[in-house]
């Protein structure tokens, strides 16, 4: 679970808005690479997240998602496969480094840093089971939305079960050992884990039945979301505007304006 | 009647035997009714009955008929069932939810899921929790609960329907004796206030002073029907294997723990432990225990005693302090050279259980610690005789009762054949006839000179199986005495925290 609580402007925004927001972003440095916009958008998203107290966090998820990926394509995009054409400014044996390969990495790489603050800003300043209340509350079926409740959860659940096994197992002299004795100490490991599982599957399916789980008519929810009418305005004027976005692009390209 | 069952038969899709059969069962408005029986007799089937789960979950061959509130519980959608009865099944773990991160709002999952408006919602569930005693775990999160707790959120769960009906499968199996004794109080409490309740329950001393109305079952039909008194009279019960435990002593010469030469097999000095989030569990807790001892090990839900029992083979090393096994430190050997010393039982035998049949179960331990084959053999024959397990030796563990299962658990520690044997609730969810067992299995030891170390709530068992009691409050020792020798004021201290068994109430 990535949130992190906190009590700003960002925090208590709709989870819609939020996400519309991330929509606009995604869209616009798609379709839109150009190197103002994207440094802009970056600025400010850094600027929600220092004012929301989440920066820091959000920095070190970003750069340990993405920077592997980042200097692949620096390496491959500017230095072994530049663009055809281009003038490289030095070499270094097979190396060659080119202003337009550079340039062109930098701009992916914008696109992607700019996408990912968006969508992490979103995940870190919203409570995984707002963002489903609210989805759910805009059409999401609800088992859907329960599958990805019971999904963020599942880890800390597998954690605890593997331990127990592990404490069971080790306390009838199984030796976890390195190696080869670790392989021959699976069977042991797995196969409590997999029978828990599966029997949880049934009790649980059980369970949530018997708390009107299927009962058809309307749902409530004990997360109050704050919305208002500024907010439901901002939202439809931000889907507008990606849709804009998208017209004037594909138009753009088949050369009607 | 509120729950009106007549001659109902119902047998599982791909089974032969019936688990329910011509069964008969009227229940009026407001009446407490305790269904008794051993492990396998129909009970947990019966409730699920009574919820809509039969065939409508659980497929079958169904004849007769059902109604509960009303409603006809064979045909009624279970989703439309929940606002007539609400049942809460065995194992409380695997009914959480899974998809609601506090215990608050696990709690009103249910009210969610039927469309209840906030505010209502919001003082159901603070009513909820606040009579089963755990207002203030609101903010936790259910995964992070301990067994007793989670048993008490899932009741909680099911009482904010505020169901007309309400039916419990085993709901005291993992609680204290004070807080199982509460929830006997809120029950008589909800049924003066017009609320049936079905209760299946193995604790038959509790059902016994909880029900109006109880009901024997065996193999699937009822064999006995009344109040407390006229069933449990009944010479049937007795004879089908439905009892109370003898709770009286063997008289037994107090014994002085001998060898004051020899080294203790597990020797704790002034052992203290903070989880690494900061929460003191253990303080200054020193203890020794020697060949032959049989000592129960006491508290409340919370006290400490799991984390004490993780002390014992080294799964935890103190933070302050010293565990010695056999005279070696556990911060020097693994949790596995431990184990020929001390076997560890826990509670939840699933973590445990993978073989495919019983005996090859039973020989993993003897395995690990590398015994001779011939060895091997002879330990397992002696721990499938200890719990009676010979007949099904050749089985699947998960194809046995639960009961069994737990049995397979122990007897696969059991033959292990370590001098010291540790159990962490040993009796939850077991009928008389297996607790019994564990009875035999206690003094048994005791003659052979091993020792055994017994984590239990249920008093009963620990005053009949075991010689002397430790009490654990608040992570500190608060007592440590033999069961012959306690004195008033040691009575009375071990009533506040945990209750008396049976035998020393009236004494």
């Amino acid at each position: 679970m990535l949130y992190l609580p906190g009590d700003g402007v960002l925090h208590r925004l709709h989870p819609l808005t939020k996400l519309a927001g991330a929509l606009l972003v995604a869209v616009a440095v798609t379709l839109y690479p150009r190197p103002p916009l994207l440094l802009g958008v970056m600025a400010l998203l850094l600027t929600m997240a220092l004012a929301a107290g989440i920066a820091r966090r959000l920095l070190v998820i970003a750069l340990g998602l993405l920077l592997p990926l980042i200097i692949s394509l620096f390496v491959i995009q500017g230095v072994l496969f530049p663009p055809p054409g281009a003038v490289p400014f030095a070499t270094f044996g097979p190396i060659r480094l080119t202003y337009e390969g550079l340039f062109f990495a930098a701009l992916i790489a914008g696109r992607l840093i700019a996408i990912a603050l968006a969508i992490l800003l979103v995940l870190l300043s919203t409570h995984p089971a707002d963002l489903v209340a609210a989805l759910t509350g805009a059409g999401l079926p609800h088992s859907v939305g329960y599958v990805v409740l019971v999904a963020l959860q599942i880890a800390p659940d597998m954690a605890a079960r593997v331990g127990a096994i592990l404490d069971a197992q080790q306390s009838r002299g199984l030796a976890v050992g390195r190696g080869i004795a670790r392989l021959r100490a699976l069977p042991a490991l797995v196969g409590p884990l997999l029978v828990g599982a599966l029997g949880d599957v049934e009790e649980r399916a059980m369970a949530i039945e018997a708390r009107a789980f299927l009962a058809s008519g309307p749902k409530t929810s004990l997360r109050v979301l704050h919305d208002s009418a500024v907010q439901r305005g901002l939202r439809w004027l931000m889907l507008a505007l990606v849709l804009a976005l998208i017209v004037l692009r594909v138009a753009g390209m088949r050369g009607v304006l | 009647m509120k729950i009106n069952i007549t001659d109902f038969s119902f047998a599982y899709r791909d089974t032969s035997r019936p688990a329910l059969r011509a069964l008969s069962l009227q229940i009026a408005s407001g009446q407490i009714c305790a269904v008794v029986g051993r492990a396998g007799a129909g009970k947990s089937t019966l409730c699920a009955l009574c919820a809509g789960f039969i065939p409508q979950f659980f497929a079958g061959a169904v004849r007769g008929s059902a109604q509960v509130d009303g409603q006809d519980v064979i045909t009624t959608p279970i989703a439309q069932l929940t606002r007539h009865v609400a049942l809460v099944s065995t194992n409380p773990a695997s009914q959480i939810s899974g998809a609601r991160f506090t215990v608050f709002e696990e709690v009103a999952f249910g009210l969610e899921n039927i469309g209840m408006p906030v505010e209502e919602m919001r003082s159901r569930v603070e009513w909820a929790l606040d009579a089963m005693g755990i207002a203030e775990l609101g903010e936790r999160s259910p995964f992070a609960l301990s067994g007793g707790q989670q048993q008490r959120m899932v009741i909680a769960a099911a009482l904010a329907l505020r169901p007309l009906v309400l039916v419990l499968d085993e709901p005291i199996t993992q609680l204290d004796p004070h807080a199982a004794e509460s929830l006997a109080e809120l029950l008589r409490s909800l049924a003066g206030q017009g609320t049936t309740i079905l209760v299946a329950e193995h604790r038959l001393d509790w059902a016994a002073q909880l029900a109006d109305h109880v009901v024997a079952l065996d193999d699937g039909q009822v064999i006995a029907e009344g109040t407390s008194a006229a069933v449990f009279g009944d010479p049937l019960l007795a004879e089908r294997g439905i009892r109370m435990l003898n709770t009286q002593r063997a008289a037994k010469p107090l014994v002085a723990p001998t060898a004051t030469s020899a080294t203790p097999l597990l020797a704790l000095d002034s052992v203290s432990y903070n989880y690494p989030h900061g929460v003191a569990a253990l303080h200054n807790v020193s203890l020794t225990i020697g060949a032959g001892e049989q000592v129960a090990l006491l508290g409340r839900n919370g006290a400490g005693k799991s984390t004490l029992a993780r002390h014992l083979n080294g799964l935890l090393r103190p933070t302050s302090g010293q565990v010695m096994v056999a005279g070696q430190d556990t911060r020097h050997i693994s949790v596995a050279q431990a184990a020929r010393h001390i076997g560890v039982v826990f509670q939840d035998v699933r973590n445990q259980l993978f073989a495919r049949t019983v005996r090859d179960e039973l020989r993993f331990g003897p395995r690990n610690l590398r015994y001779p084959a011939a060895k091997i053999e002879a330990l397992v024959d002696a721990a499938l005789d200890a719990l009676g397990l010979r007949e099904v030796a050749g089985e699947h563990p998960y194809d046995l009762p639960y009961a069994m299962r737990r049995l397979v658990a122990i007897a696969a520690v059991v033959a292990m054949d370590s001098p010291l044997l540790v159990l962490d609730e040993p009796t939850a969810g077991l009928d008389t006839g297996a607790v019994e067992r564990l009875v035999q299995l206690c003094q048994q030891r005791a003659t052979q000179g091993s020792s055994t170390i017994v984590i239990t709530h249920d008093l009963d068992f620990a005053y009949v199986a075991l010689d002397s009691l430790i009490l654990l409050d608040a992570g500190k020792i608060a007592l440590d005495a033999h069961w012959d020798t306690l004195d008033a004021s040691q009575r009375a201290l071990l009533d506040a925290a945990v209750g008396l068994p049976r035998a020393l109430c009236f004494v």
